[in-house]
């Protein structure tokens, strides 16, 4: 049986109904807070991604750190496991409840509750969306750099919890360079204060290990997230080329040069097809095209973006297009940024995959990709994020054609597993969360997980936070593998020598 | 089992002398190595180059020591991915030797690179001036390979920058010290040389005024890759250092001149020696401390920090202001007063999570000062993280914050 299952089971020989369960939280957070209506329990049976559906035996919305705190204490006794939950917008699976769970949403804490400019931070409740942050200090000339495509609708709690990326953080980093201090409330219903607005706390840096630990470790209830000055000058350019080939070198070359662009994202010919459909943009009908964005002082910055069109000119760029003024600039990372549903126009369904692989390797894992969709009869569309070689493939099938989702997902699974074989990762920004959980046995040896295993149980002894999701196999804690047993030749040898 | 051999002076950690040491030459090596001393139940302290062997405590228990030093190879290098994986006991300075004839650089710039190794760094969370740019080691490291307390090999992160699959083992092992397992090999991303390197000097400077010159450099959108205030006599002179393409170096040194009229801008020989200044003034004497506090406070920090300087011999202060750091350094002379100047600044720097560390102490000022203060305030979990990992608290015991 496994861990989610036995606590699922527990809670239900122990005869802790939901309507107990229910009443309990209730007292807590008020009756209006928590849901057990079916039908509006509906909108929790998955996140963004929307296959592999389960009922959540009830949500909670706490309204602050105690009440998280007070559920947390109520679901432990009553051996009820917790799938804390943000926005909902994941691509993993990974607020995909378990059976017999208890769904902790955080979208009511949604308040910013400090703001430091002076120090350059802000202390946000985890319901905050992502832009918010953003728009609650752009007056000042800051901005929170981290920006998946998502932003204007996931939350900072969501962020944290999946090491959220986007575009530019080949120059500036994923979420956990840019959390200062998180409060959490661990399993056991106790709340700790990790990190501070001041830098190198003594200790184990456990933020390191929070930011990204899919809310296998608590409930994350305050966030600090580092604001950054806004750059003095961005200049964006827009490059198209024959095919992949062409781009990829350009890319190659451009990083070659000594530049670190604030971005740099490719689209193949079908996801130029589909943001053209979705946005009414007038990009032409080619094999490939970059849009860059290079950020920070004046002078640098002519600089960088004046020899990146050179080399990417060099590189066998059909056109080059610098936008005019802010708003076609804007315009032209719309067509980036909305390239995912744009697929929707395309296509009636389609999957959105998450790898990472060697970015020199591009047009090689591209045309195994291109092979991989033949041998499987179905189009796949890449739009990724060039510089740090996170590919975001998007398999395009047809729900109502039978066998095709199956085929779909198994050409997803063979191009994850293509970034593996060829050194890099199942996922560089969606998470592992339930989907891709079977396939960390893959990138990962059992010794590995293992460690990751004692982390978590550091944390959550008692496998009570989100269970099931990044581990393939699950563990209880304290069931360690066994003692160490050497070999007898290894103690005689060592004998002699000690 | 090669590479074990009788301990000699040099191998002792903060006093204690271990019982055996070990230099292991290949990760089968280490693994052997920590399997035998799993079946000993000895204590280990893992030792780099040993520049950063003085901070925090000294261990609880030490039987053996195990050297990384024979661990010193390029494992991978590919310049177009901008990775290198090199085992632990590497040290900076080969490492970027190894580096630079691709056009590339670790973008860390810890003290003592031709004796730091990048194990130890990580272990001990060691930067220098650029971290104002580039972070941290934590910003850095990509991938790590542990052998655990229990001589199993373990892998977290992986060769590509970008990667969210796993719990984040090589950011968690940054500053654990040695006491989580040893670190036998670390992958890192890689940064592009700068074509061009400027630095402009202001003398003369109150903490206020350094606080309010590098807040306007800031704000002025200007992106330094340093910046750092070196005490002289009772004011402080503060560098401010740009790095990059010719054009963008000048462009923003002359704005950054423009700010301040006592600025001096300094390039070349001059421009090393300045930095190597830097690093000497932090690295003086026999006591060595760290404050860090929210950017901010820098003059009440400094304020706090002026008793402890006073007590010290040849006293002095660096100042990191877009860090929120500032490192004190000098010579015994009083280690009760010391002592009691180091207790009475910590509650002064504790707003924010601020704190002060010991890098380096003398026997007498550790009898009368902890290196750590508090315990950090999530000191169970880590208590709880330490037992996963090191059962029997064999790997470095009591050298970190909370006697962990």
């Amino acid at each position: 049986m496994t861990a989610r299952s036995a606590a699922g089971e527990a809670a239900r020989r122990e005869g802790v109904g939901a309507r107990s369960l229910a009443r309990q939280l209730a007292g807590i957070v008020g009756p209006r807070n928590v849901v057990v209506d079916p039908a509006e329990l509906l909108v929790y049976e998955c996140d963004g991604l929307t296959h592999g559906r389960v009922c959540p035996e009830l949500v909670v919305l706490p309204g602050s750190t105690e009440e998280v705190a007070a559920v947390v204490r109520v679901a432990r006794d009553a051996n009820v496991p917790l799938v804390p939950r943000g926005a909902g917008t994941g691509l993993s699976g990974g607020a995909r409840p378990v059976p017999g769970c208890a769904v902790v949403s955080l979208s009511r804490m949604r308040r910013i509750l400090a703001l430091d400019l002076e120090n350059g931070w802000a202390r946000v409740e985890p319901g905050v969306i992502n832009l918010d942050v953003t728009r609650a200090v752009a007056g000042d000339g800051f901005y929170y750099a981290p920006d998946p495509s998502s932003q204007s609708v996931c939350s900072i709690g969501g962020n944290v919890a999946e090491n959220s990326g986007g575009a530019h953080c080949l120059k500036y980093g994923f979420t956990t360079n840019h959390v200062l201090a998180a409060r959490v409330v661990l399993s056991d219903g106790a709340v700790v204060d990790l990190g501070g607005p001041a830098p190198d706390a003594p200790g184990y840096d456990l933020l390191a290990a929070l930011v990204g630990s899919e809310g296998m470790l608590g409930v994350v209830t305050e966030v600090t997230v580092r604001l950054l000055r806004k750059p003095e000058t961005t200049r964006t350019f827009f490059a198209t080329f024959p095919s992949t080939d062409e781009a990829g070198a350009a890319v190659s070359g451009i990083i070659a040069a000594g530049i670190l662009p604030a971005a740099i994202e490719m689209m193949d010919r079908l996801a130029i097809v589909a943001a053209k459909a979705a946005t009414g943009l007038d990009w032409p009908d080619v094999g490939a095209a970059l849009l860059m964005d290079a950020d920070g002082p004046r002078a640098e910055v002519e600089h960088v973006s004046a020899r990146a069109i050179e080399i990417a000119r060099a590189a066998g760029a059909l056109e080059v297009r610098v936008p005019r003024d802010e708003a076609e600039r804007q315009l032209m990372w719309k067509g980036r940024k909305s390239a995912f549903a744009a697929v929707g126009r395309i296509s009636p369904s389609y999957l959105v995959e998450d790898g990472v692989i060697p970015r020199s390797e591009i047009a090689r894992v591209l045309r195994d990709i291109a092979r991989l969709a033949d041998e499987a009869g179905l189009r796949v569309a890449n739009v990724f994020h060039a510089g740090d070689g996170n590919l975001h493939p998007l398999v395009l099938y047809d729900a109502r054609v039978p066998g095709e989702e199956e085929r779909a997902a198994r050409l997803g699974g063979e191009i994850l597993r293509l970034c593996i074989r060829y050194g890099g990762s199942i996922t560089g920004e969606h998470g592992v969360g339930a989907e891709k959980a079977a396939y960390m046995a893959e990138q990962f040896g059992p010794d590995d997980l293992d460690t990751m295993q004692r982390v978590r149980c550091a944390f959550d002894g008692a496998a009570l936070m989100n269970p099931g999701k990044v581990f393939p196999t699950p563990r209880l804690c304290g069931e360690k593998p066994g003692p160490y047993r050497p070999h007898p030749a290894e103690v005689a040898g060592l004998a002699e020598r000690w | 089992m090669s590479g074990v051999r009788a301990p000699v002076d040099g191998d002792a950690v903060l006093g204690l002398s271990p019982r055996v040491a070990l230099e292991p030459a290949s990760l089968d090596e280490a693994a052997d190595a920590m399997r035998a001393l799993a079946r000993d139940r000895a204590a280990v302290t893992f030792v780099g180059g040993g520049t950063d062997l003085e901070l925090g405590a000294p261990p609880a228990r030490l039987d053996a020591v195990l050297h990384t030093r024979r661990l010193d190879r390029v494992r991978e290098h590919a310049p177009a991915d901008q990775i290198v994986a090199v085992e632990a006991g590497m040290t900076v300075a080969a490492l970027q030797r190894h580096l630079a004839p691709h056009g590339q650089r670790l973008a860390l710039d810890p003290p003592h690179p031709e004796r730091a190794t990048v194990g130890g760094v990580v272990a001990a969370n060691a930067f220098g001036p650029r971290r104002t740019r580039f972070g941290t080691v934590r910003d850095l490291v990509i991938g790590v390979t542990i052998v655990r307390a229990d001589g199993v090999v373990a892998r977290g992160g992986g060769k590509v920058v970008k990667n969210v699959a796993g719990f984040d083992l090589p950011r968690l092992l940054c500053g654990s010290l040695g006491s989580l397992g040893l670190l036998a090999e670390v992958v890192f991303r890689l940064h592009p040389l700068p074509e061009a390197s400027a630095t402009v000097a202001v003398p003369g400077l109150a903490p206020a005024e350094v606080r309010a010159l590098a807040r306007a450099a800031l704000d002025a959108r200007l992106d330094p890759v340093a910046m750092a205030a070196l005490q002289e006599g009772d004011r402080f002179r503060l560098a401010i250092r740009f790095e990059g393409f010719g054009p963008g170096v000048h462009e923003q040194a002359e704005r950054l001149l423009a700010l301040d009229a006592r600025g001096e801008r300094i390039e070349g020989a001059d421009e090393a020696a300045l930095w190597a200044r830097h690093d000497a003034l932090r690295l003086a004497g026999d006591v060595r401390a760290k404050a860090a506090f929210p950017p901010a406070a820098l003059e009440g920090a400094v304020r706090a920090l002026e008793p402890v300087v006073a007590t010290l011999a040849a006293g002095a202060l660096v100042l990191h202001p877009a860090l929120g750091i500032a490192f004190v350094a000098g010579t015994l002379s009083r280690a009760e007063a010391t002592g009691r100047a180091i207790a009475a600044a910590r509650p002064a720097l504790r707003p924010g999570n601020g704190s002060l560390v010991l890098a380096a102490a003398p026997a007498a000022l550790r009898a009368v000062a902890d290196p750590w203060g508090d315990p950090p305030p999530a000191v169970e979990v880590m208590r709880r993280l330490k037992r996963e990992l090191d059962p029997d608290g064999r790997l470095a015991p009591g050298r970190l914050a909370g006697g962990i």
